[in-house]
């Protein structure tokens, strides 16, 4: 849920990182969400979004993907099993703080 | 959002505000997701929909017209849903070919027992049957909002051109209701 006591986990605990975590989440396993729909959804700019990704990634909490679709690149990304636990923690340690867990 | 990129303790302000951020993106992502799975449906049955009441209109003593386009409705249809749900729909091809075919027979069945007698009646039924489903969708599922005035707007607009263009209801169908369709679907894919 947090991190030793009773800290949030540090790699989410970010309003950019948690949002892309949130737009992720709602996806299947087999479904990806575009790096341009990353970044509407999140409200960050391109260099911002691009940081957060990369720690996310090198977290093993996001796969990221990176294509040629339409002859233009793309970037691809979706949660990892771990991050989707570690974002239903984060979630469950939010609402316990509120006593709603 | 509220919360600071700290490890420091979260306060229950800032838990809930958090909450709210998450809840709020999660809401836009599912929209967003919606859109793109229902917007190609939209402009492939606008453009059936405008092809077929135009051709009803100019050429009333053609309707196979009618045969032609919805099958190549329900062909592009099955297209999309089959990208959509590889993988995850097991036996999605049988699922599909008895949906469709479990809808011709309640139609036939309901114009057997109804017995329409023009083609404005038989023009109506079936924009008002889809601006149901639609609303439905905008009611029922999570993100799906925008099909909810997509489909009252569909069986406002069907009912306005059928009570007050009668002469002109299926042409008035052809551009609103093929159109709208269109329309619809772009915006559904721009969110």
């Amino acid at each position: 849920m947090a991190d030793d006591g009773g800290q949030p986990n540090p790699l989410i605990h970010q309003p950019v990182r948690l949002k892309i975590m949130s737009a992720l989440k709602g996806l299947n396993e087999r479904e990806m969400l575009e790096f341009v729909k990353l970044k509407q959804l999140s409200g960050a700019t391109e260099g911002n979004l691009g940081a957060h990704i990369t720690s996310l990634e090198t977290a093993g909490y996001i796969e990221v993907a990176k294509d040629f679709h339409n002859n233009r690149p793309r970037t691809r990304a979706k949660l990892t099993r771990a991050g989707r636990r570690a974002f239903e923690d984060y979630v469950a340690y939010l609402r316990s703080i509120i006593g709603e867990g | 959002m509220s919360i600071t990129p700290t490890t420091a303790p979260v306060t229950a302000a800032e838990a809930k505000n958090a909450l709210k951020d998450i809840e709020q993106t999660e809401n836009r992502a599912a929209a967003s997701r919606h859109g793109r799975f229902a917007a190609p449906h939209l402009i492939v049955w606008g453009v059936a929909w405008a092809i077929g009441y135009t051709a009803n209109d100019l050429a009333p003593q053609y309707p196979w017209v009618w045969t032609v386009v919805v099958l190549g409705g329900i062909a592009g249809s099955f297209l999309f849903d089959r990208k959509e749900a590889a993988g995850r729909v097991k036996g999605f091809g049988w699922r599909y070919l008895v949906s469709f075919a479990t809808v011709f027979v309640f139609i036939y069945a309901l114009f057997v027992i109804m017995q329409p007698h023009d083609y404005n009646q038989v023009g109506a039924f079936f924009p008002l049957v889809i601006g149901l489903y639609y609303t439905f969708i905008g009611v029922w599922t999570k993100g799906g909002w925008r099909m909810l005035p997509l489909g009252l707007a569909l069986m406002a607009l069907t009912l306005g051109g059928y009570y007050f263009l009668p002469e002109h209801f299926l042409l008035w169908m052809a551009a609103v209701g093929g159109g709208g369709l269109i329309l619809g679907g772009l915006w559904l894919r721009s969110v």
